[in-house]
Order: C-alpha cells, then structure tokens, then sequence
C-alpha cells in the first residue's frame, strides 16, 4: 500500500497535474504509431498480396 | 497547472476522426475491389443432400476430380468428410479458368489452397463453388481448416497445376493425377 515514506517530496499536486496534462501528447503518439503501423501493413498485404492473387468469386 | 479538459476533448475527437478516417479507407478499399476487379467472397447458394451424396447426382465417386464439359469449361468436384478429401489429389490446367465444386456428407469442413485467394468453408447440404485461374505450376497444398475432428490435422489434399500443354483430358474429358 501506499507509504508517505515512499513518496517523492518533488511530485507536488501541480507538477502532477501538469504532467497528467501532457500525457495525452505522448499517448497519442504511440497510438497513431502502432495504427500507422498497423494500416500500412494491412495496405501491403492487401496491395502486394491479395489483390495480385486474382479474383475468386 | 489544471488539466484542461477541453484540450483533452479536442484530441480525443481528432483521434476518432483519424480512426474513422482509417475504417473508411478499409471499406472503400474492398467496396473498390468488389466493383471494380469484381474481387467478392465466393458465393453460391445451392442446396445438395447431404444423405444421398454418393448413390446419386453430380458427386458421386465416378464424376469425381477434374472435368472438362463439351464446352470447354473445367470443372472440379470434390468431396470433404472426416479426414480426407476425395479426390485427395486434383489436376487443373494453368491459365485457365477453373470452377472448383465442393460438398460434405457429414461436418463442416473449410479449406484453402496455399499461395491463392481460394479460401471457403463446406457446409452439409450446401455445394460450395469458387472460381480461378492458376497463374503458375506446381503441386499446391489444400488443407482442412475448419476442425471436423480427431483427424482434422490429417486432412488434406493436393492441387496440381500443370501447362495447358500437359493437361490432357481423356475420352470422358477426365483428367486425374494418377496415371493411366
């Protein structure tokens, strides 16, 4: 549990505020990478290899 | 410093935009494909009973594997059931079009050929169709993957895609992988 031995005197209610603020930037950062990376490889296999494989229907 | 929580509104809307943006792209990609290249999901609705499959009609053991009609049309009928395909090894012609045909007696089957887009399940009592063109030779696996049981890992086939050249159809316009 929480100890008030462990906690850091620095991390004051504002300077936590102020980071929480800047969280969004960061996670949004690794969001949009993982989905870039997610959508470009879906565009390869779809581009380079389904479409190439012709028509089934 | 308070958090903002207008800031935060305002990224969160941005991000569902760009994850619409995102779904939209998908969906215009295979609406495209299915209008343009006509690139569907095999469909076919016909019914076949599963229970006289192999006393009478279009499967029975003699018209199974690969034939070519009067017409020209190559056509390849198999039969799926717990654990192998009959006939387990098919012949098919490259660049040509080819309509494969495939039932089941007993469970749901699905199957693919490895390397091509043919991909569809076997549902008793339905006949599922697809239709191809084989750009190159060679022997290509088809695998059951739809689990039907203990020997489901055991199930599977083989097809064979040889040259117009070497596609030789007999008297009956049949075209087997054994040899006569």
């Amino acid at each position: 549990m929480n100890n008030p031995a462990d906690t850091d005197p620095d991390i004051t209610d504002p300077t936590l505020a102020a980071h929480l603020d800047e969280a969004p930037s960061g996670a949004f950062a690794l969001a949009g990478i993982a989905v870039a990376l997610l959508l470009v490889a879906w565009a390869i296999i779809y581009l380079f290899v389904f479409l190439p494989r012709g028509p089934v229907g | 410093m308070a958090i903002d929580p207008l800031s935060n509104a305002r990224s969160e809307r941005r991000w569902a935009f760009a994850m619409v943006g995102a779904a939209m792209m998908m969906l215009f990609a295979i609406v495209w494909a299915s209008l343009s290249p006509h690139m569907n999901p095999p469909s076919n609705i016909e019914n076949v009973d599963p229970n006289t499959l192999h006393i009478a009609g279009e499967f029975t053991e003699d018209n199974l594997g690969t034939q070519v009609d009067a017409k020209g049309r190559v056509t390849t009928r198999i039969v799926t059931s717990q654990f192998s395909f009959a006939p387990e090894c098919v012949v098919v012609p490259q660049d040509m079009q080819v309509t494969f045909r495939f039932v089941s007696p007993d469970v749901i089957h699905g199957l693919l050929v490895v390397g091509t887009n043919i991909n569809t399940m076997v549902v008793p009592g339905y006949v599922s169709q697809v239709h191809t063109m084989f750009d190159k030779p060679g022997d290509m696996l088809m695998p059951c993957h739809e689990f039907c049981g203990l020997g489901h890992s055991q199930m599977v086939a083989h097809v064979r895609v040889v040259p117009i050249a070497d596609f030789k159809p007999d008297e009956n316009g049949r075209v087997a992988c054994a040899e006569h």
